[in-house]
């Protein structure tokens, strides 16, 4: 994906100056342009732009740069020591088919230790940092998404740097080094004519260099990076296109984003990793409140009940959650529980011959991962698959190997989804049915959940209390009032919604002549446009699984139902959209 | 399509130093931006002639900066760039052939006849870059006769992903309809098998029939592919098995799709087909329900319905896909061969596409080995 290098380079009165570049650049590759004289090709620019400022002070802008092999250092030092005021912002330069990505920081303060403006000696030892510039080169087919992440990176580095150079001067000082040893080697050089590279000898002295190289490799390897400036402050980021992979694919970050801003309370988090695995991770200075997360998920959990278990509070879990799978280490599924049906994902790898197979049968001695994969070939119930003849033992080994399977993006979890569609009136054949306008949500206010469960027994997903201090706040439409006026008129409002001839047609049917079902079709109206799966109507509404379906099957005519993957999450076991 | 914002022509003054000559529209690029990039605009010598695109204060400025040396120019250098300013977010890549292209036809007029050194030509640069800029704003193409013996020709090519391989069971069909197609645009080989691709042949198909060799067809409909003319499904037959996607809903939510599929799938010279009747024969495709299932079990809704152009629509929209077969051989003898293709990578329609033999045989073959699973996805 990229081809960085890593370069810093100063510029000042005299001129830009390249500090330090990683990968080196190879020697040979250098243009010829060798004169008798020798030139030194990692000679300092001295055709200074002329920046002496009054105080006689050497002023110099320094530049981080990761920079590409056949750019000469000379040349970057020009373009990519910027003016003051493209500072503080994203910068981007292309070159043919080079991308630089940086942000370029300038430091405001010079440093505690004041150069005497009375000492009228020219060359000060200790210059004066105005300007630095974190660069990356990446190849320009780069997706966008790519570059952005490369310039928070480097937004990253920077602000780690400005504050280490504002406390302690730790940039002037990794600075010095640069340029001495830079200079150690020209003067070598000059002695015994063979070029080579200085920035080799600067990584065993400079603390700085050797970060530098180390996120450059951590980037091309794993895509996490994490570094101590100064062995003080953490630099952490992860490139989500490395590390998000199915296969050949990776999950657009974009994607992910969308993804993790609709998950619902009724979400459970799949941790990928094992518990203690996952906690030896994590840094020292952590968030206890991770912590406790990582300790109380369960793939049977849901978000909501993790909350209460973790003592945290809802929003604090979806921070948390969101932040696990961005960094690879969680997905988004629905809880296990017996009623989730299963099937095959289109993108799963069910090769004989894949590491997974190989993997599987570590993890599961005796059997085989293509055998345990056709099992899912027709959508199975958790139930169904579990075979209640056999052991408990043995039913809580096939559960894991669901919850492996999940972890490894081979099983998609099929819903049910309702619309409404009301057969076309015999008199106006030309009449279309009229798409549903988007009714307001009524409550929606999350109430009792499945209670916890213990691993390796999931339980039906009915299994919630249905007396609740907080049933208060539904709607009157819950208790049993019968024919009420006011229950009436409600029912009325939520039908006007519908064109005429879809509330005659509804009116008509047998069930409708029940008050009660009449009311709760009404109630329910909203959430058949075929994009709220049984689950979810079963959350919100605070119904059973055996009262929504009877009412589904009362009023069939009118409504049309299919089951697939809920397009919120199928991401995480198909990235290809 | 990338919006080009502003235009500008800039050089090296021998005595003002690098400035904008001229730009259309007039003062669109300001002294602050101009002092900031002027760097990557009017270049040292190691840059020039390299595309060159800067961002900064929102702007995007794309140039390809050029140097002519000779005695008769004062510094004996013609330092020059022409370039084009867009909006930051915009991507630019499909304006940097056009950069270059122009830095090269200045270039060239520059060498022949002193265009750019000579005031009163380089004046004609205005009326040139307004017309550009207009043109290329619009529609994407320019032609502009410079003078006697030069013309630019400009066009914006938009570059497009890398399609897909084409393999020899996938069925093209065509995205648009076959009547708007010219044929003498196209290369001799996609002219020949144009006949043949009615969305239901498969490659292997059109091979034979048309004579083509196979590999032939299968870059020719990648090409099609390409250029978004044709898009691949999968092979029909009355033992298919379908499920919906989560896009099956876009039928109830988007009313152009809603139009489209209902003219699509409507058998000819009958009654418009119902919303209602066609979204239901999509909701009753499901796994381990075949074609034939569907049909008669909704026999009522299909009156009105063809139901390959159903599942033919269907899959290009992707409001449906293909479960297909894979067969694995996940026992056997230590002594025996590895198995082939019964790896869990090929497919029914790839197996029997390869082998010759029909899927009735495979099944019959496959059915009574317990040493063989089989995985539907």
């Amino acid at each position: 994906m990229t081809d960085n290098s890593c370069t810093v380079i100063s510029s000042g009165s005299r001129g830009n100056k390249l500090l330090f570049r990683y990968p080196f650049q190879r020697v040979a590759e250098y243009p010829s342009s060798l004169t008798a004289k020798q030139r030194n090709p990692y000679a300092l620019n001295t055709a200074g732009d002329g920046l002496e400022d009054q105080d006689g002070d050497s002023r110099y802008k320094l530049c981080l740069i990761f920079l590409l092999k056949r750019f000469s250092d000379i040349i970057l030092s020009t373009i990519l020591a910027t003016k003051s005021d493209m500072c503080g912002k994203k910068f981007e330069l292309k070159i043919d088919n080079v991308r630089f990505v940086g942000h370029p920081t300038l430091l405001q303060h010079p440093p505690v230790i004041q150069v005497s403006k009375t000492d009228p000696s020219p060359k000060r030892e200790m210059p004066t940092m105005i300007l630095f510039n974190v660069v990356f080169a990446l190849r320009t087919n780069a997706d966008p998404s790519v570059i952005s992440c490369m310039h928070n990176l480097s937004r990253r580095i920077a602000i780690a740097l400005q504050h280490e150079e504002r406390r302690c001067q730790y940039l002037t000082r990794e600075a010095k080094l640069m340029l001495a040893a830079q200079d150690e080697i020209t003067t070598m050089t000059e002695m015994d004519g063979s070029p080579q590279s200085p920035f080799r000898q600067i990584l065993p002295k400079c603390k700085l260099a050797r970060d530098l190289k180390e996120a450059y490799d951590s980037l091309c390897t794993t895509g996490v990076v994490r570094l101590h400036i100064n062995n003080w402050l953490e630099v952490s980021f992860c490139l989500p296109h490395k590390i998000h992979r199915i296969g050949s694919n990776y999950i657009p970050p974009e994607a992910l984003e969308r993804s993790l801003k609709a998950i619902r309370p009724y979400h459970a988090l799949l941790l990928l990793e094992s518990e203690k695995a996952l906690l030896s991770q994590l840094p020292l200075d952590c968030s206890p409140a991770m912590v406790r997360l990582i300790k109380t998920s369960s793939a049977m959990k849901n978000l909501q009940q993790l909350a209460q278990d973790a003592d945290l509070a809802l929003l604090q879990i979806f921070q948390i959650a969101a932040h696990l799978v961005y960094w690879g280490k969680a997905i988004i599924i629905y809880p296990l529980c017996e009623n989730n049906v299963y099937m095959l994902s289109p993108h799963a790898n069910i090769s004989l011959y894949s590491p997974l197979a190989e993997h599987f049968t570590q993890h599961f001695p005796g059997y085989d991962l293509p055998s345990m994969l056709a099992k899912f070939s027709l959508p199975v119930s958790l139930a169904e698959f579990r075979n209640p003849l056999e052991a408990p033992a043995q039913e809580a080994y096939l559960i894991q190997m669901v919850v492996w399977m999940l972890q490894h993006h081979l099983l998609i979890q099929l819903h049910t989804y309702v619309c409404l569609l009301v057969p076309p009136s015999e008199e106006e054949p030309g009449l279309r049915d009229e798409d549903l306008p988007l009714a307001a949500r009524v409550g929606g206010r999350s109430l009792s959940t499945p209670s916890a469960l213990s691993f390796g027994s999931p339980t039906s997903s009915d299994d919630m209390t249905l007396t609740s201090p907080s049933m208060d706040n539904s709607s009157a439409e819950l208790l049993p009032g019968g024919d009420s006026p006011l229950n009436k008129r409600m029912t009325e409002t939520l039908l006007a919604s519908l064109s005429e001839h879809e509330r005659q047609v509804i009116l008509n049917i047998p069930a409708a002549q029940n008050p009660e079902d009449l009311r709760m079709f009404a109630r329910l109206l909203h959430y058949f446009r075929g994009h709220h799966h049984l689950e979810e109507i079963m959350y919100n509404e605070n119904m059973r699984r055996s009262q929504l379906k009877t009412l589904l099957d009362k009023f069939r005519s009118v409504l049309v139902v299919t089951n697939h993957e809920d397009p919120i999450i199928s991401i995480f076991q198909s990235p290809m959209e | 399509m990338a919006r080009i914002e502003c235009i500008f022509f800039s050089e090296f003054h021998p005595t003002l130093g690098p400035k904008i000559t001229y730009q259309v529209p007039e003062e669109y690029i300001s002294r602050e931006l101009f002092d900031t990039v002027q760097v990557y605009i009017i270049t040292k010598p190691e840059l020039q002639n390299k595309l060159i695109t800067v961002t900064a204060m929102g702007k995007k400025l794309i140039g390809c900066p050029v140097c002519i040396e000779h005695k008769k120019y004062s510094r004996n250098a013609l330092l020059f760039n022409l370039g084009l300013v867009c909006d930051a977010q915009t991507n630019t890549c499909a304006l940097e052939p056009i950069v270059k292209k122009l830095s090269g036809y200045l270039t060239t007029l520059e060498l022949e006849s002193g265009f750019i050194s000579k005031e009163e030509s380089k004046h004609k640069l205005l009326p040139i870059m307004s017309t550009l800029l207009e043109e290329l704003n619009a529609t994407g193409a320019c032609t502009l006769p410079i003078d006697e013996s030069n013309t630019i020709h400009l066009k914006l090519i938009q570059l497009r992903k890398d399609p897909p391989i084409v393999q020899e069971y996938d069925v093209p069909v065509f995205t648009q309809c076959k009547d708007h197609f010219i044929k003498s645009q196209w290369d001799l080989t996609t002219q020949q098998i144009l006949p043949y691709i009615d969305g239901f042949r498969h490659i292997q198909k059109i091979s034979a029939e048309a004579d083509v060799e196979l590999n032939l067809v299968r870059i020719a409909v990648q090409n099609l592919l390409y250029y978004g003319v044709v898009t691949l499904v999968s092979i029909f037959q009355y033992s298919n098995v379908y499920c919906t996607t989560p896009k099956v809903q876009s039928l109830i939510d988007d009313k152009s799709i809603q139009e489209e599929c209902l003219n699509y799938v409507t058998k000819q010279g009958h009654k418009r087909a119902s919303l209602r009747d066609v979204f239901q024969l999509y909701c009753g495709l499901s796994p381990g329900t075949t074609v034939r299932d569907l049909c008669s079990r909704y026999s009522l809704q299909l009156q009105n319905v063809d139901e390959r152009r159903l599942i033919q629509f269907g899959l290009m929209k992707s409001l449906i896909r293909r479960l297909q077969k894979y067969p694995v051989k996940v026992i056997r003898d230590e002594r025996s061969r590895p198995p082939r293709l019964y790896t869990g990578c090929h497919s029914y329609d790839e197996i029997c596409c390869k082998t010759g033999i029909t899927y009735k045989e495979l099944d019959e073959r496959l059915e009574n080995d317990s040493n063989i699973v089989i995985c539907w996805k």
